[in-house]
């Protein structure tokens, strides 16, 4: 039964997949975009560090500051799948509808959506941009390619940011429910969730108290720590402190939309119709 | 009992909104509510296997009931409960019971071709495949999924999409079957096949239908019963031929005579003794035709026909009861009337 349970969600990743498949053409122009973003931020940085005397900014060399810029761009495409996007159009067309008329969870079934998109992404481009860097680090950098263990750690990091971005993107979504316009809010939520989760500039450059204050919030977890697991920069305990504060974010979001989604469904009125 | 709606009561509050600019910059600062009965007091009970017609006009609570009764929504007062179930309370559990059709909506996947959708809901619901494979036979015969089950459902068109929802509703072989508006928009051969479908099922299935639209043909044609409620509030609940019992009192007998003047001449009222009240005849003079309407309670419509045999030569007869639409239009202005009546009552 339990087994049957998960089953149930399955098709809706797999027919994420295959839906972004089917929009082939509007994705690679999505590639591109985000590409050109990465490209921006590497000139931006590279400006920066050649105009500077030490070599070291923020705890990084160069070397590590092309690897953060690259790596923030693969894990960003990963965990940026936005939950509220789904919601919106549900809200707006009345889709809520038919998903409650369905023997299913509908926070679920949009995670399992939001996984199969990540699933296509790991595929084009992430998984190709990292083979590609790992390439580069070995051949231009003279550095040591990653090691299985460090990548199976930056792979459960990246997990649980997902996991913590879409449940996060849920709660937030929730105010769709409210407004049924989301369009500033979310304008709002991309420029903070950049400058917070360290995709814009990394958390180490933040002055000290900054730094304590993200760390009691969840959007460093979104992306800035597998990021920096695959840096290396974590070891021994500090790795089981920051996957630790992964896994309790996972806890507090998920108790906070299940919270919210029974508030809310109670006074839901705006499915038109 | 398959239904059972106990007292219930819908109410939704929004926020007061005023009008032009300065209203909308007063709604900012303005705590008001406004308070609105989408649904009062409502009760009644369908057995299994009953086709009900849930009619009223727009905005009288008609989908907000069925969404109460889908766990959509939950009342606000009251009670409602599905094949044993509180919808509102397990939602997830009703909804493996029922099935849903909203004709302005779809729940099939947009993107995807139509078997796709078939599959995925064959994992919600947890259908066998042997269930699957006798439910798919069965449907593609009363449908006629087959000749478009591989194209994406962007592509359908709307009847095809209608009939591709109506299988999906249908998939995991609901004992309810809600409808809602399942054949707007539709032209006239889709209708009928989708009458024949919504009906072979519930003859197959014993499933339990219920069905809100405007189209009095779904109605005359599906319900032996109907409920029908106006501004929230149930207004009739009985059978279809009861109700045409009641309202349906005037018949309408149109013939085409040789003379017409000489049709205008017989009179009624001194050959049948009735008052003149009880008809009315009009006469069309370029197509030489006579109508006579009359209370079927005061005038027997062979009596009327027999007359006019006698006394002038007939060319053609045709009788007409009146339609459910009219009815239904009856019953509504009788209800906006008693409103009026009552909101004047209090003004005085």
């Amino acid at each position: 039964m339990k087994n049957r349970r998960w089953g149930v969600y399955v098709p809706f990743a797999l027919n994420e997949l295959k839906r972004n498949l089917a929009y082939k053409g509007s994705f690679y122009l999505f590639i591109l975009c985000s590409c050109f973003g990465a490209f921006i931020s590497y000139y931006l940085w590279m400006a920066i560090y050649g105009s500077s005397e030490t070599g070291i900014l923020g705890g990084l060399t160069r070397n590590e500051m092309i690897l953060y810029v690259f790596m923030t761009y693969v894990t960003g495409n990963l965990v940026n799948v936005e939950i509220v996007g789904y919601m919106e159009n549900d809200v707006r067309e009345g889709a809520v509808v038919m998903n409650l008329i369905k023997p299913i969870d509908y926070r679920l079934s949009l995670i399992s959506k939001a996984l199969g998109c990540v699933g296509y992404r790991f595929l084009a481009p992430s998984i190709f941009v990292w083979i590609g860097l790992e390439i580069y680090k070995a051949a231009v950098m003279g550095m040591n390619v990653i090691s299985i263990g460090n990548a199976l750690l930056y792979l459960v990091s990246t997990l649980f940011s997902v996991l913590i971005y879409q449940l996060f993107d849920f709660c937030f979504g929730l105010m769709a429910f409210v407004t049924t316009y989301m369009f500033g809010l979310k304008m709002a939520k991309n420029a903070l969730i950049s400058f917070l989760t360290g995709q814009l500039i990394p958390i180490s450059f933040f002055p000290e108290i900054f730094q304590r204050i993200f760390d009691f919030l969840p959007f460093s977890s979104m992306l800035y720590t597998p990021v920096m697991i695959y840096l290396g920069k974590y070891t021994g305990e500090a790795l089981a402190v920051v996957l630790l504060r992964q896994v309790i974010w996972i806890v507090v979001l998920y108790g906070l939309g299940t919270f919210l989604w029974q508030r809310i469904t109670k006074r839901l009125i705006v499915l038109g119709g | 009992m398959e239904i059972e709606v106990r007292n219930v009561s819908k109410e939704f509050v929004s926020p007061k909104k005023y009008p032009g600019l300065k209203g909308a910059v007063k709604g900012l600062f303005s705590n008001e509510k406004v308070r609105k009965m989408a649904v009062e007091d409502i009760s009644f009970s369908i057995e299994q296997g009953e086709i009900v017609g849930y009619i009223g006009s727009n905005g009288a609570g008609k989908s907000t009931t069925i969404k109460m009764l889908t766990g959509i929504l939950e009342p606000t007062r009251g009670e409602c409960l599905v094949h044993g179930i509180n919808p509102s309370k397990e939602r997830k559990k009703n909804a493996q019971n029922i099935g849903v059709v909203f004709g302005q909506r779809t729940q099939l996947w947009w993107d995807l071709p139509l078997s796709e959708s078939f599959t995925i809901l064959k994992e919600i619901y947890n259908v066998s495949d042997d269930e699957y494979k006798a439910q798919m036979k069965f449907l593609n015969q009363v449908l006629e999924l087959e000749e478009f089950f591989t194209r994406p459902v962007r592509n359908l068109s709307l009847g095809q999409r209608m009939r591709a929802d109506l299988g999906a509703a249908l998939l995991h072989n609901p004992k309810v079957l809600y409808l809602d508006e399942p054949t707007i928009g539709l032209d006239l051969v889709v209708k009928d096949n989708i009458r024949k479908a919504i009906r072979e099922i519930n003859e197959k299935y014993r499933t339990t239908v219920v069905l809100t639209t405007h189209d009095i043909e779904d109605i005359e044609e599906l319900c032996s019963r109907i409920i029908i409620i106006d501004d929230g509030r149930k207004i009739y609940d009985g059978s279809l031929a009861e109700l045409k019992e009641k309202y349906g009192v005037t018949r309408k007998v149109t013939m085409e005579v040789k003379n017409i003047k000489e049709a205008l001449q017989v009179d009624l009222s001194s050959l049948l003794k009735v008052p003149k009240e009880a008809y009315q005849i009009t006469a069309e003079m370029g197509t030489n035709s006579v109508e006579i309407a009359f209370d079927k309670h005061c005038l027997g419509i062979s009596e009327v026909i027999a007359q006019y045999m006698q006394h002038t030569e007939v060319r053609d007869i045709q009788i007409q009861e009146t339609e459910l639409s009219e009815i239904v239009k009856v019953i509504y202005r009788h209800g906006m009337e008693q409103e009026n009546k009552q909101e004047e009552g209090m003004v005085s």
